[in-house]
C-alpha cells in the first residue's frame, strides 16, 4: 500500500505542469496543425473549410518560399555559426585573469539582455544610410567615399542584419561556454603540461571534449531560436527591401498578420519538421547516454 | 520507449516555437446583435457607464490632446458615461492587427479610432456594430458631407455604415520657398512641371562631386503607396486597372526619379520618420505628407516651408487619408458608446482634436472656422479635397499595403522588375 502511494506521488505533482504545457503549447500545436489543412483566412471567413493538402502544394509552387527557406538556411548557417565562433572566443578571454574581467564579463552581457525590439531598432539608425553612425564612421576612416544605404539595398541588407544577429548572440554562447570551462578541473590541464602539451594540443584534447555537452545543447537552442527569431528583422526592415531579408518565419509572421492563418500555419508545419530534424537526434542520443 | 518521448519531447520543443496559434472558429463566426433594444439603454441612460475607448497618436502632445478630450467629455456629458481611453502605437498599421486580435479574443475595447482599409476584415468577422440607425436618428448628421458617410458604407462592403467619420488627412506636397528661389523655379503647375522640379532641386552644394540636396523625399516603405497613386493618376492611369500604359508610365516616372538620384538613395526603406527627418534636415527639397506633421515643420523653419495641392498632369488624384471611430459589436452600451463618438465627429471633440493635430475635420461647422480658412496648408488640403481619394477597399488591402507594395515596388527601383512587371503583379495581388 505504502508503495502504491509513492508511485502515485510523481505523478501528481508532475499533473499541473504537464496539464498547462498541454492547455498552452499542445492544443495550440494541435490547432496549427488542423488549421494547416483548411482555407483558414480570417478575410473571408465564410470560405473557412477542409482542402487537404492544397496549402502545401501552394507551398511547393510559392517562390517566395523557397526563397526565403534558402535564406533561412544562410540566415542560421551564419547567424549561429559565426556567434559560435566568436562566442568561444570570448569565453576563452573571460576564462583568463585580467584587471577588470568582472566588469568585462558583465558588459558583454549586454547585447543579450537587451530586447531584439530595441535591438533591431538601434541598428536600424547603425545602418542609416543618411545620418547612421556607421557610415558617418567609415567616412571618418576614408574606407567609403559617401554613404551606404545598407538596410535599402538588397545586395547589403541581408548581411547588415546577420551581422545584428551575430552580435546580439555571442554573450549568449559566451556565457554557456563559460559556465562550462570553469567546470573543467585543471588537474587535467597541470598533467597535460607536465606531459608538454601545446596550447593548441589542450584545446582539442582536454578543452573542447570536456565542453561536448554544452556545445551540442547551446548550438541546438541557439539553431531553434535564430531560425524563428522575427523581432530583429521585422525591426530591421520588415522582410525587404525586394524581400531580400524574408526569412521564413518572418514569411510565416507576414502571412499571419494578413489573417491568412492556413498558410502560415502549413509553413510553420514544414519548419518545425525541418528543425524537428536537428532537435531529435541530439534528444535521442542524449537520453541514450543518460540510460548507459 | 525512452526513443518515443525523446522524439515527443523534442516536436513539442520545436512546436512550441513555430506554432501558429489562432482563434478558435466559434469565435469567428459569432453572430451579432443588430437590433439592440435602444429603448431599454435609454432607461438606463443615466447608470454610470464606462466605455473603454483605443486610439493612436503621432506624438506625446497628440496624446496629451485626446486625453484631454476625454477629460472635458466625461466631465460634461449628461449622461454619466465614463470614457478610459488607452492609447496604443499605430506601428506602420500595426494597430489593426492588435486590435483585431483583441476583438477576435474578446478583450477588446467598446470604442476605437480606426483606417478605413481594416473595416472588411472587422465586418466579414461581424465585429462591429451597425450605426445605421444611430445616425439616421442624429441630430446632427447632416453637419458631415454625405459623401463621407457613402465613403464608410462602400468602405465595409455592405449595405450598411459600420464606421463613424471624424476626419481627414489630405496629402499634398512640403516645399521649401528658399530653395525654389536658389534654384529660380515657380512652384509646379503640372505633373511635368513637378517632375522637372524634382531634378532641378537635386545639388551639389558644396562642390564635393556629392549629392547633398534632393529634389524629392519619396517614401519607399509601407505607406508610399498613398503619394505613389499620385504619380499613376498624374500619367492618367488608375488603380483598377494598373497594368493599363497611362498606369505604367507613372509607375516608370516613380522609378525614374530614384534610378536619376532626384531621391535619397535610402528611398527603399523610407518610411513617415526618414522622409520627415529628411526635409526637416534639409536633405530634401519637397515631400509629400499631410496636415499632421504641419506643426513641426512651422516649428523647425518658421516661414521657410509652405505647401501646393499634387499638380494636375493627364489626371489628377491625392490621397485621403482617414481617421474614423467604430464602435464595436461586443459593447454593451452602444447608445452611450455612439455619444461618445459623436462628441468626437461634430462636438467640441473634434475642433480641439483638428486643430491640434491640423488634421482636415469633418464637421462643416468646424470647417468654417477661421482657424481652417487662414492656414496655407489647410487651403492645399482643402484644395485637393475634390480630387482626393481612397485605394480600393479589398480585403486583400492590408497585405498588399503592407507587404506586397513595398516589396515589388523595391524591386522595381532596384531595377530588378520593370514597370510593367511591377504593375502586373501589383494589380494582381490587389485583386487577387
Amino acid at each position: 500500500m505504502q508503495e502504491k502511494k509513492a508511485s502515485i506521488w510523481p505523478y501528481l505533482l508532475i499533473a499541473p505542469a504537464l496539464i498547462i504545457v498541454i492547455a498552452v503549447v499542445f492544443i495550440p500545436v494541435l490547432q496549427a496543425i488542423l488549421m494547416s489543412f483548411q482555407s483558414y483566412d480570417l478575410r473571408r471567413p465564410n470560405n473557412i473549410a477542409f482542402i487537404g493538402f492544397e496549402n502545401y502544394i501552394g507551398l511547393f509552387n510559392d517562390k517566395l518560399f523557397w526563397k526565403s527557406l534558402f535564406r533561412t538556411f544562410i540566415w542560421v548557417g551564419f547567424g549561429v555559426g559565426l556567434q559560435f565562433i566568436f562566442g568561444f572566443v570570448l569565453a576563452l578571454i573571460l576564462n583568463q585573469s585580467f584587471r577588470g574581467r568582472g566588469i568585462v564579463r558583465a558588459v558583454s552581457l549586454i547585447p543579450w539582455v537587451t530586447p531584439g525590439v530595441l535591438i533591431g531598432l538601434m541598428w536600424r539608425w547603425i545602418y542609416d544610410g543618411n545620418y547612421g553612425v556607421l557610415n558617418d564612421i567609415l567616412m571618418r576612416l576614408h574606407i567609403i567615399n559617401d554613404n551606404i544605404p545598407f538596410l535599402s539595398k538588397a545586395s547589403t541588407a541581408f548581411p547588415s542584419v546577420i551581422l545584428t544577429i551575430i552580435w546580439q548572440g555571442i554573450p549568449f554562447f559566451a556565457i554557456m561556454i563559460l559556465a562550462g570551462l570553469q567546470g573543467i578541473s585543471q588537474d587535467m590541464y597541470e598533467a597535460a603540461d607536465i606531459d608538454g602539451a601545446s596550447k593548441m594540443q589542450k584545446l582539442f584534447r582536454i578543452t573542447i571534449p570536456s565542453l561536448k555537452n554544452t556545445l551540442f545543447i547551446t548550438v541546438l537552442l541557439r539553431i531553434i531560436w535564430v531560425a524563428n527569431s522575427v523581432d530583429v528583422i521585422f525591426n530591421m526592415t520588415e522582410g525587404g527591401p525586394s524581400y531580400s531579408t524574408q526569412t521564413l518565419s518572418v514569411y510565416i509572421f507576414n502571412k499571419g498578420m494578413a489573417m491568412d492563418l492556413g498558410y502560415a500555419s502549413a509553413m510553420s508545419l514544414i519548419l518545425t519538421i525541418i528543425l524537428s530534424a536537428v532537435a531529435i537526434p541530439y534528444l535521442i542520443n542524449k537520453f541514450r547516454t543518460e540510460e548507459e | 520507449m525512452k526513443k518515443v518521448l525523446a522524439a515527443l519531447l523534442a516536436g513539442g520543443l520545436v512546436l512550441s516555437t513555430v506554432g501558429c496559434g489562432g482563434s478558435s472558429k466559434s469565435e469567428v463566426v459569432a453572430t451579432p446583435d443588430q437590433s439592440a433594444p435602444v429603448a431599454a439603454a435609454e432607461e438606463n441612460k443615466k447608470e454610470p457607464v464606462t466605455i473603454k475607448h483605443w486610439y493612436w497618436a503621432d506624438n506625446t502632445e497628440y496624446s496629451a490632446v485626446m486625453q484631454d478630450i476625454v477629460k472635458k467629455f466625461n466631465e460634461t456629458n449628461e449622461s454619466g458615461i465614463t470614457v478610459v481611453a488607452e492609447e496604443y502605437p499605430w506601428d506602420g498599421g500595426g494597430y489593426s492587427n492588435t486590435l483585431f486580435s483583441a476583438a477576435m479574443g474578446g478583450g477588446g475595447p467598446d470604442t476605437a479610432s480606426w483606417k478605413l482599409t481594416s473595416t472588411p476584415l472587422f465586418t466579414a468577422n461581424n465585429l462591429l456594430a451597425n450605426l445605421d440607425d444611430y445616425i439616421a436618428n442624429w441630430d446632427q448628421k447632416d453637419d458631415i458631407d454625405q459623401n463621407l458617410y457613402d465613403i464608410m458604407k462602400q468602405a465595409g462592403g455592405t449595405e450598411n455604415i459600420h464606421v463613424m467619420p471624424w476626419n481627414t488627412q489630405i496629402l499634398y506636397v512640403y516645399y521649401r520657398p528658399s530653395m525654389f528661389e536658389e534654384v529660380g523655379i515657380e512652384v509646379p503647375k503640372t505633373y511635368e512641371e513637378f517632375l522637372t522640379a524634382c531634378e532641378k532641386l537635386t545639388r551639389d552644394t558644396d562642390g564635393d562631386g556629392k549629392t547633398d540636396v534632393y529634389g524629392f523625399g519619396m517614401r519607399g516603405a509601407k505607406g508610399g503607396q498613398e503619394p505613389w497613386g499620385s504619380f499613376i493618376h498624374g500619367r492618367g492611369g488608375n488603380f483598377e486597372d494598373m497594368t493599363s500604359p497611362e498606369s505604367v508610365a507613372g509607375m516608370q516616372d516613380f522609378i525614374d526619379l530614384y534610378q536619376k538620384g532626384y531621391v535619397p538613395p535610402t528611398a527603399p526603406t523610407d518610411g513617415f520618420n526618414e522622409i520627415i527627418a529628411n526635409f526637416k534636415s534639409g536633405r530634401t527639397a519637397m515631400t509629400i505628407h499631410h496636415t499632421g506633421s504641419s506643426a513641426g515643420m512651422i516649428e523647425t523653419f518658421g516661414e521657410d516651408v509652405s505647401a501646393f495641392p499634387f499638380p494636375a498632369g493627364k489626371g489628377q488624384w491625392t490621397s485621403m487619408g482617414d481617421t474614423e471611430n467604430v464602435i464595436f459589436e461586443s459593447c454593451k452600451n452602444k447608445d452611450a458608446a455612439f455619444e461618445w463618438v459623436a462628441y468626437l465627429a461634430t462636438g467640441e471633440g473634434q475642433k480641439i482634436w483638428c486643430e491640434a493635430t491640423g488634421n482636415v475635420p469633418v464637421s462643416k461647422t468646424v470647417q468654417a472656422l477661421d482657424f481652417y480658412q487662414n492656414n496655407k496648408f489647410m487651403k492645399a488640403s482643402i484644395e485637393g479635397m475634390s480630387y482626393a481619394g481612397i485605394l480600393p477597399i479589398l480585403d486583400t488591402t492590408t497585405e498588399w499595403i503592407s507587404v506586397t507594395w513595398p516589396n515589388t515596388v523595391g524591386f522595381a527601383l532596384t531595377g530588378e522588375m520593370t514597370a510593367e512587371e511591377t504593375m502586373k503583379v501589383l494589380q494582381e495581388e490587389l485583386y487577387k
